[in-house]
């Protein structure tokens, strides 16, 4: 039989369409029935923290730990990768499939308030306070509470510390620096000893966060608007363009990568000192993990004291189908959250004082110091905004600050021109 | 007799077409889901100004008037322009010298061109670390190098202008393997008779590379430089990887320009705009290239 033989019989037509009309319609039942099936579970997307594999394993255990009351539902736990995750975030955003609990990025919740995505969590907050359990570390709580409610719950803070390499400071006959004046004498001292004194790449804004953070400045007035070209900040920037000046921040930096040439450079001790995250000595060779030292906040020129942190949340989301469960879900997941850091499975800091309080931090003399002298003095880079917003999506990271930083790091020094320059960037993203 | 059989041919015909189109349904329903969707969703979003989430409130064309008043885009669309350029002329250029080396038998011709494969092989993220690792610290190789000769501090990612310079010199490093493969190609086309043939005639070979063997390969040279040309403006890990379009924006190119817009700084319709721009561009491009070769057919 040829293929015309096949097309001039019009009951095989028919037959071979009708049966691809009930193929189509046997998968859409398919599909509606696997949709059906994952509603009786909400889902919980975890991105990857802290050692990679086995933190997820980890928290996929406390996922499935959990059991649902009577009349709740049970959640499912998908692990989310970090490459292209705004991407994954608010394309779920758009198409109403974000699950129901989530973790991710600091600003990531107020950006989806905004949106109307968001299901505030104040209720949550409140049957935690019931419970005794509200014992998130001081300012926490404030910082994720925006005007339309709590955005989020904290779980763990991504805080920056001074920390510096004791051998090398030595070596060089340099004191461990107290102030932005004594920082510097430090930093030449090591730029004469071939050793780069303020770790940054030069696409990380960190560095100059902790420094404006550390003078009492910000980018924002009360109201949330763009309020760039304060003294506080112009006094920062000063400092900063005599870091370069003096090669106290090495002049390559500009074209660094943050892990292909930073992480590098801590490890080989080219980089002596620097404004860092906490786990930093997890990143390093033991010796020289053992080598590191976090230092006391300093004092800025305008006699403040500062640190820059991003406070990771755990948010909820409408999508969920039921809002009770995703309470229940995330009280259980704070509950066990001490699991990741007795388990040695989180380089950041934990936000309940039931944790640092524990003798692993305690006992170790970086820790106690990050959590003890750095975390009361901590702030988010919406410092001096009544509320976070989601537009700190588009200045962390984004395109003005790094052009700032560039221009900082290749030696450009009218900081008041600098500022006025940011604060037109971000006006242009903050009201597009 | 001739009208009951035109009847009786059209009916099944009719009935193949109608199959036929049945057929090809689900495949043209599927080509307007993955391509036309996604296009009128971002048109849409280019006249809007809203987020990642919602298209926002309806803005007409200002979108498209802010980014031409923009000079970060004028300065990516000359950085584009510098990029594709030398994309397209070195990769050609260094391909067609390497094809045309690698063109008579010699012992060890095959492993010559798998090495010289290997750059176009190697997956991106490899090639860029390692182009990092040789260039960006104070004590890689390069930067090592040129402070023993005495040039003091060369910043090959750090100074704009190095900055630019080097990420047009390793596109061009992992593009030559396409281009020599495509003229490789080409130049098994050219009959060895017609060298014979112009060498009687006196023919140097300078006038056989001129006249022989360029517009011989004429029409695979545009294709290639439609294609690289179209690879090139496209082109966002090689300098993303490399640069992340730094500094001081130097090296953005358009698309680079794009991203950052769209995900960095959540301006999606300024950054769809961007990439209708390049999407302009690029059909233009292609039009006058594909005349180039309709032209080289004829000829």
């Amino acid at each position: 039989m040829n293929d015309k033989a096949v097309f001039a019989q019009p009951m095989r037509r028919r037959t071979f369409l009708g049966g691809t009309a009930a193929a189509a319609a046997a998968l859409s039942l398919g599909i509606n029935k696997s949709w059906a099936q994952s509603g009786e579970r909400i889902k919980f997307w975890d991105m990857v923290w802290g050692t990679g594999q086995s933190y997820t394993d980890a928290a996929k255990g406390i996922a499935d730990s959990y059991v649902a009351a009577d009349g709740l539902l049970n959640v499912e736990y998908q692990s989310i990768p970090w490459a292209s995750w705004y991407q994954t975030f608010t394309a779920a955003g758009a198409a109403n499939t974000t699950p129901a609990v989530s973790s991710g990025a600091a600003y990531l919740p107020f950006y989806f308030m905004e949106e109307g995505k968001m299901a505030p969590a104040d209720d949550l907050l409140a049957s935690l306070d019931k419970a005794g359990k509200n014992d998130f570390l001081p300012g926490l709580i404030d910082a994720l509470r925006t005007k339309d409610g709590l955005a989020a719950v904290p779980w763990s803070i991504d805080l920056r510390v001074l920390w510096y390499r004791k051998s090398i400071l030595e070596q060089a006959g340099a004191d461990v620096p107290t102030d932005w004046q004594s920082f510097i004498k430090t930093g030449e001292a090591l730029a004469k000893a071939g050793h780069v004194g303020f770790a940054t790449s030069g696409y990380g804004f960190h560095g100059i966060a902790s420094v404006l953070l550390n003078n009492a400045g910000g980018l924002f007035n009360e109201a949330g608007e763009p309020d760039c070209v304060t003294d506080r900040n112009i006094e920062g920037l000063d400092f900063l363009h005599e870091l370069v000046a003096k090669q106290i921040i090495d002049p390559y930096a500009i074209g660094y990568d943050y892990s292909a040439n930073v992480v590098p450079d801590w490890a080989s001790g080219h980089i002596a000192m620097g404004f860092e995250q906490v786990g930093l000595p997890g990143k390093m060779p033991a010796e020289t993990a053992a080598d590191l030292v976090v230092a006391s906040p300093l004092t800025s020129v305008s006699g403040n004291k500062g640190a820059a942190y991003w406070i990771n949340p755990l948010m909820m989301f409408k999508t969920t189908a039921s809002q009770q469960s995703s309470e229940a879900f995330l009280a259980h997941y704070l509950d066990n959250l001490h699991l990741f850091w007795e388990q040695g499975l989180n380089s950041d800091l934990p936000v309940n004082k039931s944790i640092t309080d524990l003798p692993l931090f305690q006992n170790d003399p970086n820790l106690a110091r990050s959590i003890n002298e750095w975390q009361p003095v901590g702030k988010t880079i919406a410092a001096r905004a009544k509320y976070p917003f989601g537009a700190l999506n588009a200045v962390d990271g984004g395109s003005a600050m790094i052009n700032m930083l560039q221009k900082v790091l290749q030696g450009e020094s009218n900081s008041r021109a600098l500022l006025e320059e940011l604060q037109v960037g971000l006006v242009k993203v903050l009201n597009p | 007799m001739t009208y009951q059989l035109a009847v009786h041919r059209r009916t099944p015909r009719l009935g193949r077409r109608l199959t036929l189109t049945g057929l090809a349904l689900p495949a043209l329903l599927l080509m307007v889901v993955v391509n036309a969707y996604p296009l009128v969703f971002a048109a849409i979003q280019s006249v809007h100004s809203g987020s990642l989430i919602t298209p926002g409130p309806f803005v007409g064309l200002r979108n498209f008037a802010d980014v031409l008043g923009d000079p970060g885009f004028w300065k990516a669309a000359g950085f584009t322009l510098i990029f594709t350029a030398s994309a397209v002329f070195g990769s050609w250029a260094l391909g067609f010298a390497l094809a045309i080396l690698l063109k008579p038998q010699f012992p060890g011709r095959g492993a010559f061109k798998v090495l010289l494969l290997l750059p176009w092989i190697v997956p991106i993220v490899v090639t860029a670390m390692s182009w990092n690792w040789l260039l960006a610290g104070r004590e890689s190789l390069l930067p090592s190098l040129a402070r023993a000769l005495g040039m003091g501090n060369v910043m090959f990612l750090g100074n704009p202008t190095l900055a630019m310079i080097t990420v047009c010199v390793f596109k061009v490093w992992i593009s030559y393997p396409f281009m020599m493969m495509m003229c490789a190609a080409a130049l098994e086309s050219v009959e060895a008779s017609i060298y014979e043939a112009s060498a009687i005639d006196g023919a140097s070979k300078w006038q056989q590379f001129f006249h022989i063997v360029l517009p011989v390969t004429a029409r695979s040279t545009y294709i290639s430089w439609i294609l690289m040309a179209v690879f090139s403006i496209n082109d966002f890990p090689t300098i993303y990887l490399l640069t992340r379009g730094g500094p001081l924006e130097a090296t953005s190119s358009l698309i680079v320009l794009a991203y950052k817009t769209t995900f960095l700084d959540f301006l999606p319709g300024n950054g769809i705009a961007i990439a209708f721009f390049m999407t302009a561009v690029m059909i233009a491009l292609s039009v006058v290239l594909l005349r180039q070769i309709r032209k080289a057919s004829l000829q």
